[in-house]
């Protein structure tokens, strides 16, 4: 696993961040220029290091994509993956994000139509700008000519691009797959959630304290940006080579509610996991965690926590990690899926991050709460949601 | 505007657009087995240039002979030589 996120590059200080209950939420300079914006707060990444990607590679890089890129050449590195693979055809990526990179899709925008001009736009312009700006990039850069495609289910993006992979190799059709998400954080992201009411606007001037999943006095989503890449490999391939293997996964499921583009649905949370159960070919008993998508929001973090108490009861651990890092939206699942599954390695279940009063709607189930759970963890189950009526949940189980 | 100063903003661009040594920027130097720009560049190129001296490129046929650095400082100071002879 590979990633960059707003406690930094790499699953080290990542963890070391979340260990130390390190909230990585900012107040945003600058933000405050936008009428109609009310939440101030974000969980920037660092940009750095770019300029070691060579410039014919970076120059169809916005930012989301050098987040991927950076996450993907850690996780190729961590996997210890023979680059000669990249070129054999059998190693493809899938990598999803909400949109092409915020920031190029607004300059784009702001030079071509103050004067309605074409002519001032950059080749580059449309490479940042496409869905599939970060999957192309990764795959271009690392030279792979396998399978290479993106998913598009804002905050499920990561997790879609995970079964995705899942998917190709369980059919047989890819040895090795790179699978995640990327995001970057910009004015018009948080805003289009803030439009919606969905955004925290009451921690602007206390941003550690936001956001707050799960929490009596949560009050919305803080948008946060980075990449996460997972190395996905059929497993005689990966037993074959000595590949040091951190989880299998045993199943996987994505649905819709088929009922309203923004609302919550517990019905459909409760399908995709009891599905992804079942391809698991698991009982809920038999699950050691649930790392919770949690987003903070009032609703969706209502409907998850019945979701998780009616599929899985008060004694499954569970916790979200938004409360480090915000919501890294199209990378979130890859990021933290990844952190979640080290933490295990560690012995360690991570808790909620300013989760202090369990709102009263959000009871009954197993929260991890004031400090990490020192526990065996064999079966993890993580879920990840999105606007659109997307649920996708994955369950694997440490090697 | 001075052969000079069109070397000198020439050569900002290449710097700077496709972050090529300073040391690299001779006259003969070659865009394409030199420099390494490719086609995607040469747009970027000339928007770049567009933008740089406020004369327009892209639709310019002359710019198809271009290959050598010294064949943009000649392009561009041409360019500027008929605007001014235009009064433009």
């Amino acid at each position: 696993m590979g990633c960059v996120s707003p406690l930094g590059r790499g699953l080290p200080s990542l963890l070391e961040g979340i260990e130390a209950g390190r909230s990585a939420v900012r107040r945003m300079e600058g933000w405050n220029q936008y009428l109609g914006l009310r939440s101030l707060v974000g969980a920037p990444a660092e940009l750095k290091d770019e300029k070691l990607i060579p410039r014919q590679s970076r120059r169809s890089m916005g930012r989301l994509s050098i987040f991927a890129v950076q996450a993907a050449q850690d996780a190729v590195a961590a996997a210890a993956l023979d680059p000669a693979l990249a070129t054999t055809g059998r190693m493809g990526c899938v990598v999803g994000s909400t949109t092409g990179s915020a920031i190029s899709i607004s300059q784009a925008f702001e030079t071509m139509l103050p004067d309605h001009d074409l002519t001032k736009l950059s080749s580059m312009q449309f490479f940042h700008c496409i869905s599939h700006t970060a999957t192309m990039n990764v795959a271009q850069c690392l030279k792979l000519n396998g399978w290479v495609m993106a998913t598009s289910a804002a905050c499920a993006s990561a997790m879609q691009a995970i079964g995705a992979g899942y998917d190709l190799i369980r059919l047989g059709r890819q040895d090795v797959m790179l699978c995640g998400g990327a995001e970057e954080l910009h004015p018009t992201v948080t805003g289009s959630f803030d439009v919606l009411f969905a955004t925290s606007v009451k921690y602007n001037d206390t941003p550690g304290l936001t956001p707050r999943p799960f929490d009596r006095d949560r009050d919305g989503l803080v948008c946060g940006e980075g990449g996460g890449i997972l190395v996905l490999e059929d497993y005689e391939h990966a037993v074959k080579r000595g590949a040091p293997i951190i989880a299998e996964i045993l199943g996987y499921h994505t649905c819709s509610s088929g009922d309203h583009v923004s609302e919550s649905s517990r019905p459909a949370m409760v399908t995709c996991m009891r599905e992804a159960l079942k391809a698991a070919e698991l009982e809920p008993g038999q699950v050691d965690y649930v790392n919770a998508h949690a987003t903070a929001t009032m609703q969706g973090d209502k409907e998850e926590a019945e979701a998780i108490a009616e599929v899985f009861g008060p004694k499954v651990p569970v916790s979200s990690l938004k409360g480090y890092i915000g919501h890294t939206l199209g990378a979130s699942a890859a990021i933290e899926l990844g952190a979640s599954l080290a933490g295990i390695r560690k012995g360690l279940l991570y808790p909620t991050l300013n989760l202090e009063n369990v709102s009263p709607e959000c009871q009954g189930v197993g929260h991890i709460m004031g400090g990490s759970l020192q526990r065996e963890a064999r079966v993890v189950v993580k879920n990840s949601f999105a606007f659109g009526g997307i649920s996708a949940v994955l369950v694997c189980r440490m090697a | 505007m001075t052969k000079e100063e069109i070397i000198k903003l020439t050569n900002k661009v290449f710097e700077e657009s496709f972050e090529i040594d300073p040391e690299k920027l001779v006259p003969g130097a070659k865009i394409f087995d030199e420099l390494g720009l490719d086609s995607l560049d040469i747009v970027d190129l000339i928007v770049a240039l567009q933008k740089q001296f406020k004369v327009q490129i892209r639709e310019d046929e002359r710019v198809r002979t271009i290959r050598t650095l010294e064949d943009v400082y000649n392009f561009i100071l041409m360019l500027k030589q008929e605007s001014a002879g235009s009064g433009q």
